[in-house]
């Protein structure tokens, strides 16, 4: 399998005097694949981040996107092109004065004629469904409003990888669900490159494989199915189960006999079916 | 301290092209001490609402009270600082709140401008870290060398250390780590039962809502559109949905089963435990439950 991002030996502190925040970190991307990196709150997800795009250089090892080295500054833009990255707070990336003029932004920096910028433009804000928010200022919509926006200027770019980090934690139900499945499009139809940052475990079993961090290391790496069989690691670093796995579990505790291999929320439903058609 | 909104609308930037009627003609009660979740999609109003309740807003027309405090449109300001010391807000995004040097100094901030002695204000700044789970390692360092979680931590550790007697919490699990999502939950809900502090909490997530709240108000292009229990509000599956809403994923499981099933019935269950009873009793022959 091709690997499209390559990580050996990072290590990274803000500064002198603050302690190191990235504690030896190697692992690879597959192009292609659907990532999700797990953690509790200050275990170094965003950190890590910015080292993919080159937002932030490691004070050790390497870290290469593409083939090159995020520190070499004769191909950091290169390394921007092929990452597109939507941070946790969308506040942090709005620089146009309006909706459309920020979606813009991104793709002239990218030097893009004008006839398909204005296609790319209504197309990504169609998809995160804020076409009528056009004309709008950024800083005022609504907090799902901006998270909308800052997808779009992404999905805009066509990168071949995308990083969101949270992008979807302060969407409505629907919005989320219809925000994931627009992404696992481009996943699927277009082997684009995604990298997961969320705390919302639903999201995360879906996920090609999982990397779990903790206080500035990945201590599991893996397919969902195998990382969630570690029930009281992750309790202890601060993580929880999946909903299905829980409620298998508070229903054999209650005496039924269930397997314990569930995870998705339909398996658990068929099993529960096939006990219920048996009885 | 009970909360009442009078025939409030609220309009952004008006008389421009800009205009934006975001809250229309909103009449809800709040009783004092109740936990109230708002839920509603992506601006639907929710964030515009609770900003009226201690007056980073003023309506545009109609009448908020808030215990004594009665705020109108086209009146001048009342006393926001006695307000806010008795309602205090959590912002969405909770970096627009932190602007002290350190963290410790952000938390004290809130309880000195009201008045309290340094020594008292560093005692209820500590506690209330400790209470939001930032290790003291942390308090010296400035509030925005911080992860994003670790900020909104922060962020209602200053709120919580001014003592009000009602709490806004917009979106206050955004961003928070699992375990971090359970203990400022229960932190709120002991706050609520113990100190029969008022909450109202903007969430996107229906467990949460369903789980710890007294009521739900729904809310939908700017009106409330229920304001009732959890149970009657989740009832309605249906409804919700066309608003871009959900029901709670335990409910939601409950559903996929019964459809197997061919039972076909709607089942309010909100906890894991109430939910295992419900599908032992469908497992069982489908007794009547709940
Ligand atoms: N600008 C900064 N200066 C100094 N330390 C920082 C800075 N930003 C983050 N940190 C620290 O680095 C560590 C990792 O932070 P990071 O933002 O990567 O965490 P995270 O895993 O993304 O957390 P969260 O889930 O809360 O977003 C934290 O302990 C944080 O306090
Ligand atoms: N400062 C502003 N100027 C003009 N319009 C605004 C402003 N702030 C919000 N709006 C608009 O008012 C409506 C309601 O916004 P509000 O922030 O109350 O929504 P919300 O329910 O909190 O949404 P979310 O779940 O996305 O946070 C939205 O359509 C938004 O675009
Ligand atoms: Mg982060
Ligand atoms: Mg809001």
């Amino acid at each position: 399998m091709e690997k499209i991002i390559e990580v050996s030996g990072l290590s990274y502190r803000y500064t002198e005097e603050h302690p190191w925040v990235l504690k030896d970190i190697n692992f690879t991307v597959n192009k292609g694949e659907w990532l999700s990196i797990v953690g509790h709150n200050g275990s170094g997800k965003s950190t890590l981040a910015k080292c993919l795009n080159g937002l932030i250089l490691p004070q050790r090892g390497i870290v290469r996107v593409g083939g090159y080295n995020t520190a070499d500054e004769k191909t950091i833009w290169d390394v921007r092109r092929l990452v597109g990255m939507v941070f946790q707070n969308p506040d942090n990336q709005f620089v146009g004065a309006t909706v459309q003029d920020d979606v813009a932004f991104g793709m002239e920096n990218h030097g893009l004629p004008r006839e398909e910028m204005i296609k790319r433009l209504s197309e990504a804000l169609r998809l995160v469904k804020m076409d009528s928010f056009a004309k709008s200022e950024p800083h005022r919509l609504s907090g799902g409003q901006k998270q909308r926006v800052a997808i779009a200027g992404i999905v805009a770019l066509q990168p071949l990888i995308i990083i969101m980090d949270e992008a979807t934690s302060m969407l409505d139900p629907e919005g989320r669900k219809e925000i994931i499945q627009t992404v696992r499009a481009l996943n699927k139809e277009h082997h684009l490159t995604v990298i997961s940052i969320t705390h919302d475990l639903e999201e995360a079993i879906h996920s090609d494989r999982l990397l779990v961090m903790n206080d500035g290391q990945i201590i599991r790496e893996g397919q969902p199915r195998d990382i969630f069989k570690s029930t009281d690691l992750l309790k202890k670093i601060g993580l929880d189960l999946p909903f299905a796995i829980k409620l298998r579990n508070a229903l054999r505790a209650k005496g039924v006999p269930l397997k314990d291999t569930a995870l998705f929320q339909e398996e658990l439903v068929d099993e529960l079916w096939t006990f219920h058609s048996n009885m | 301290m009970d909360i009442s909104f009078e025939h409030v609308t609220h309009v952004y930037s008006p008389k421009t092209p800009f205009e934006k009627r975001a809250l229309d003609d909103v009449s809800i009660h709040i009783p004092s001490g109740s936990f109230t979740s708002i839920i509603g999609h992506t601006g639907s109003g929710k964030s515009t609402l609770v900003q009226h309740i201690n007056g980073i807003l003023k309506p545009s027309n109609g009448t908020i009270s808030i215990g004594d405090f009665v705020i109108k449109a086209n009146e001048k300001k009342q006393n926001l600082k006695a307000l806010r010391e008795k309602v205090g807000f959590v912002f969405q995004y909770p970096e627009h709140q932190l602007f002290e040097e350190t963290i410790i100094k952000d938390v004290c901030f809130g309880p000195m401008n009201f008045g309290v002695s340094d020594s008292e204000a560093t005692k209820r700044a500590e506690e209330s870290l400790k209470l939001v789970g930032l290790p003291s390692s942390f308090w010296h360092r400035s509030p925005f060398d911080l992860s994003g979680g670790q900020m909104r931590r922060v962020a209602i550790a200053g709120v919580l250390a001014i003592r009000p007697q009602a709490i806004i919490l917009d979106e206050p699990t955004a961003g928070l780590d699992p375990r971090g999502r359970e203990e400022i939950l229960s932190l709120f809900k002991d706050l609520h039962k113990n100190l029969n502090m008022t909450i109202i909490m903007v969430t996107h997530n229906m467990s949460d809502a369903a789980n710890y709240s007294d009521q739900v108000i729904v809310m939908d292009g700017g009106k409330p559109l229920m304001a009732d229990t959890p149970q009657n509000v989740f009832a309605q599956a249906e409804r919700l949905r066309k608003v871009g809403l959900d029901i709670p994923e335990s409910m939601e499981f409950l559903k996929m089963l019964t459809e197997k099933t061919g039972e076909r019935r709607t089942i309010t269950a909100f906890t894991l435990d109430e939910t295992a009873d419900a599908i032992i009793d469908i497992l069982n022959g489908g007794k009547e439950h709940v």
